[in-house]
């Protein structure tokens, strides 16, 4: 059985990627299981979906844990534990990045042991409100990975997938995926099913006798103020705010608009926006009545690590 | 006939489809809503023709549901989780009037806490309401439970409503290749329904859900709905095999997987019974002689054919997605009433609570919950009932807590 | 039309209007109930109803309104029944619901422009359960759960603006013991379509404790003195239909009062003058709002 994990954030076409390999792998005669996983997060928030595909029925059912092919939408994830785009990721494991860096710098950078193959960000299809959608691409050279997958399939999976979206868009994301497709030529079929262990020697799970504790402790209670701080949606962000102070006129319009409450004004009235919050949303650009604030691409990773060891 | 990937909240909504339902009682709560996105996008599109009105909640969806059905004509709602509990009320009350038509669940815990992922104790909270209850392990089951549950329900020995019960999130937002029969053999084996002696006509006054005073005539109302219910069994028994001649596929009231020579037996409902098919085929190839028997139909519970599948096993590991607070599993108490008296060997019950609020089942969890079964069933004794949860979940509940500052507060414990 | 035999008290107010109601929209009816006094009209093997019923619960009998409505629409639409087997889907609740817990499916059926009859029967109170007050419980009525020297403390909900504020076809307020102004508005109403509503008071010698023979009397009392004003709403205008004579000229609002148990603390063992001013003077603003 083959078991991928597609890795992204709300908004990047990820739910659809799933369903286009799913779909290509069904078209190839395979039993198939996709499906998005999701929480409380919206746009912009890491989420992952999961395609199982075998020439057998296929029971196991929910996340995949052991992945043979990991597909990881935005490089930025690979930095942010609670996305645990690594989990599971042993050597048996295949990493398709998308990323401008070369393949060895993240191997090297993340100490994996498996192979890993980039796409370079070009494979971006249009912005949408600063997302790129990459999934077709994605999906392209992932079909290309596995081996079994047919450019015919993947092609048709596409125009189902898509279809609701229009020609000229459904054009543009074949394109994309037959460029993707055709780069991993070299690599065809380096996913391969994992044989799972044997059930004779599994490793017993840990189970303990859960303990009583008081209904202070153990009823779903939060006795704090504004815990929520210690969620870093600044991590959400594909595009950065960057306020320019010559232009700035103090009017604090991007304090006032700004949903998530991430800019502050110092004693002078210039305004400073926090990093570690801002989502990147972008409505203090659009309000900022001299154009004081533009977007910029987030900085590289190296950066953002730099970032990370300062805290 | 066509084969395509379909969640299960799609394969629900084509069931709706192809039984030509005629009225669709609505109120959206994940994870059930695509189910009523689809039908709505599908009447907007014309390629579906029934009414359907979204109403103001699900006690009020239930009530339009079940007054429509009294009316005549063939309905089908869909639910989870809080509006499940909230139209409880009427969940019992059209049961009683004995009116047939097919609610969809889709399972979601329960608060407190509020929370998104399935378990089983919404619908297992309208056990004793008289609706039959139809549990779905694959997203094909989902599509070929609705069309039955409609012929269930309206056969004429029934006549009660039908829960088909999918999880959330597990079947809801998962795609499985699906078998959509052809509407014609979908005719052939649903014909329209006949509301037989339940509707409102002009010059044919009929009162329902009519009250009743005194415990002996409510006593004859409730235990022939009863009755009704029980024989559901048998219907299920033959109309399954005429669905069998028009889709291919079979279903019994109890799905016995490798049972036959199994020593120890999984007892589930649900989708998470896949997984432990899967335990148990990787269990068979290292000569460990398990099996997995799942009820399809938990209302009417199939006593007799749950008896007789286990007759001389050794140990059954009772895997409950639900809890009886203050009480356990409910399935293993069912079963326990079950078997209790019912052979010389009854075999030895596990109670096991898993999958909670959507926490996953390991493959590995499905080993060691045989590995216990087998212990129990060779010493004899019987360990209290385990909940599935590790150490390392119990750590990083801890590492919450710490964040929740749950532990400073008075009468708070150690954390 | 309605049956006799029924299980309601002897002199109920309500019964007078809805026998009335009977009368007028005659036998093809599907009447959906919910819990309240009449919901003991049909106790098994009993109807007194010539036409259909359906028993729902407190909260949702507009939700069965609906789907009885809907279905009947489509049978007909597909041919599975005549045209001429139309019936009118009448919903029949007590105060008690259509005041607080059914007020959320009334709503939504009425947004849903449901062609439906809603009758009120307006005891005042929840009945069936011996009389506690409700939200159209009157301002110092003495109930099972208002026993204090000053009654009920709380004031009657004005349904009657609720219901018009979603402007639905009609709304009525009427009384069994003004049988005239009911068949006119019966009737008037009965030529419409869609939400189509009456709050009809409902004088309750049990509840309200007064003989059963005096229900007429009090009736016609609650029009006169001015207490219970009799009006309709219909196309976005709301007209009183019977203007009692203006302050001086008509009873005082104790004429009323004293005749019911509920409000005897209002006059002994010494009389209650803040109280029964403070009616009179609500009654009096009232009218001055109307002239």
């Amino acid at each position: 059985m083959f078991r991928i994990r597609l890795h992204g954030r709300g908004g990047q076409g990820i739910k659809t990627a799933s369903r286009i390999l799913g779909t290509a792998f069904f078209w190839e005669g395979y039993e198939v299981q996709d499906a998005p996983r999701y929480g409380a997060e919206r746009r912009g928030a890491p989420i992952f979906a999961y395609v199982r595909a075998s020439k057998e029925v296929i029971n196991e059912r929910g996340i995949i844990n052991r992945p043979d092919l990991g597909i990881v939408a935005d490089e930025s994830l690979l930095l942010l534990p609670v996305a645990d785009v690594l989990g599971g990721v042993t050597e048996h494991s295949v990493l398709l990045i998308v990323t401008d860096e070369a393949p060895g710098v993240w191997k090297k950078r993340l100490n994996l042991k498996g192979r890993v193959f980039s796409l370079s960000s070009k494979v971006i299809v249009e912005e949408h409100a600063g997302f790129p959608l990459v999934g077709a691409a994605c999906v392209g050279a992932a079909a290309r990975l596995v081996g079994v997958i047919s450019r015919k399939a993947l092609e048709k999976a596409i125009r189902e997938q898509l279809r609701p979206l229009g020609e000229s868009i459904i054009g543009r994301n074949l394109a994309k995926a037959r460029t993707a497709y055709d780069q991993m030529e070299a690599s065809a079929g380096c996913v391969t099913e994992r044989e799972e262990p044997s059930a004779d020697s599994y490793e017993t799970p840990h189970w303990i006798d859960l303990p009583f504790e008081e209904a202070g402790l153990s009823a779903p209670y939060i006795h704090a103020a504004a815990t929520s701080l210690k969620v870093e949606t600044g991590a959400w962000r594909s595009l950065r705010p960057v306020i320019d102070r010559r232009r700035c006129h103090r009017c604090g319009l991007c304090d006032i608009y700004c949903p998530d409450g991430v800019i502050s004004l110092d004693a002078r009235g210039y305004p400073h926006i926090d990093y570690q919050h801002c989502k990147g949303c972008l409505i203090c650009l659009i309000q900022c009545p001299t154009h004081a604030i533009k977007a910029i691409p987030e900085p590289g990773l190296r950066a953002k690590r730099h970032q990370g060891r300062g805290r | 006939m066509i084969r395509k990937l379909l969640t299960g909240n799609a394969a629900a909504a084509w069931g709706a489809r192809l039984a030509k339902v005629d009225y669709v009682p609505a109120f959206p709560i994940t994870p059930q809503t695509e189910i009523i996105e689809t039908i709505a996008h599908w009447i907007d599109i014309g390629q579906m023709d029934c009414r359907m009105v979204t109403m103001e909640s699900e006690h009020s969806m239930i009530t339009a549901a079940g007054a429509a059905a009294a009316t005549g004509v063939r309905v089908f709602t869909a639910t989870s989780s809080q509006g499940f509990l909230y139209g409880m009320e009427m969940i019992y009350t059209v049961a009683g009037w004995r009116t047939p038509f097919v609610l969809v669940n889709v399972s979601r815990a329960l608060s407190a806490p509020i929370t998104l992922e399935p378990d089983h104790n919404d619908v297992l909270a309208a056990r004793d309401s008289g609706f039959l209850q139809i549990h779905c392990a694959t997203c094909q089951e989902v599509l070929d439970s609705v069309l039955l549950a409609y012929r269930l329900g309206e056969n004429e020995r029934v006549r009660l409503p039908v829960i088909v019960n999918l999880d959330g999130f597990y079947l809801s937002f998962t795609r499985e290749p699906v078998k959509i029969p052809d509407e014609k053999n979908v005719k052939e084996f649903l014909p329209p329904y006949d509301p037989g002696e339940t509707h409102f006509r002009a010059g044919d006054p009929i009162s329902q859900g009519v009250v009743v005073l005194g415990g002996s005539q409510y006593s004859y109302f409730r235990y022939e709905t009863h009755y009704a219910s029980l024989n559901a069994l048998g219907v299920f028994e033959e109309i399954s095999k005429e669905y069998e001649e028009v889709s291919g596929r079979s279903y019994q009231p109890v799905e016995a997987y490798r049972v036959e020579d199994a020593e120890i037996v999984f007892f589930m409902i649900g989708s998470f019974a896949t997984k432990a098919k899967d335990a148990v085929d990787r269990l068979r190839k290292v000569g460990c002689k398990v099996g997995l028997l799942r009820p399809l139909l938990l209302r009417p519970f199939p006593v007799k054919p749950i008896i007789r599948a286990l007759a001389g096993k050794k140990g059954v590991a009772v895997i409950d997605q639900n809890l009886s607070l203050g009480k356990g599993g409910v399935l293993h108490a069912e079963l326990s009433s079950a078997l209790y008296g019912a052979t010389d060997s009854t075999p030895v019950l596990v109670s096991f609570i898993g999958g909670l609020g959507g926490r996953d089942i390991t493959r590995e969890e499905f080993y060691e919950m045989v590995a216990v079964t087998r212990k129990a069933s060779e010493t004899g004794e019987i360990p209290p009932p385990r909940l599935l949860y590790t150490a390392e979940e119990l750590m990083r509940m801890k590492g919450l807590q710490s964040i929740a500052r749950v532990a400073r507060q008075k009468g708070g414990g150690k954390s | 039309m309605l049956g006799t035999g029924t299980p309601t008290c002897a002199g109920c107010g309500a019964l007078e209007n809805i026998k009335i109601f009977c009368d007028i929209l005659g036998e093809k009816t599907v009447f959906v109930n919910a819990a309240g006094c009449m919901t003991l009209l049909t106790v098994y093997p009993f109807t007194p109803f010539r036409g259909s019923w359906l028993y729902t619960a407190m909260a949702s009998a507009p939700a069965g309104a609906q789907g009885v409505r809907d279905a009947l629409d489509l049978l007909i639409r597909d041919g599975r029944l005549a045209p001429e087997e139309y019936l009118a889907v009448v919903v029949l609740t007590g105060d008690g619901t259509a005041y607080g817990m059914g007020l959320s499916a009334t709503s939504a059926a009425i947004y849903r422009k449901l062609d439906f009859i809603y009758i009120c029967y307006d005891n005042e109170g929840y009945g069936n359960t011996g009389y506690q007050f409700s939200a159209a419980t009157p301002y110092a009525a003495r109930t099972a759960t208002s026993k204090g020297p000053r009654g009920y403390r709380g004031y009657k909900k004005d349904l009657f603006a609720i219901w018009a504020a979603h402007r639905p076809a009609y709304v009525a307020t009427v009384i069994g013991t003004e049988p005239a102004d009911l068949a006119r508005k019966i009737e008037k109403a009965k030529g419409l379509r869609g939400p189509r509503l009456f709050i009809a008071l409902s004088p309750c010698p049990t509840g309200w404790q007064f003989e059963p023979a005096k229900t007429v009397e009090i009736g016609k009392l609650a029009v006169k003195t001015g207490i219970w004003p009799l009006k309709e709403y219909l196309d976005g205008k709301v007209v009183h239909t019977r203007i009692p004579p203006p302050r001086g000229r008509r009873p005082p609002v104790e004429e009323y009062l004293k005749r019911q148990g509920r409000f005897t603390h209002l006059f002994s063992p010494t009389r209650n003058e803040e109280i029964l001013k403070d009616i009179q003077a609500s009654v009096d603003a009232y009218w001055e709002g109307v002239i």
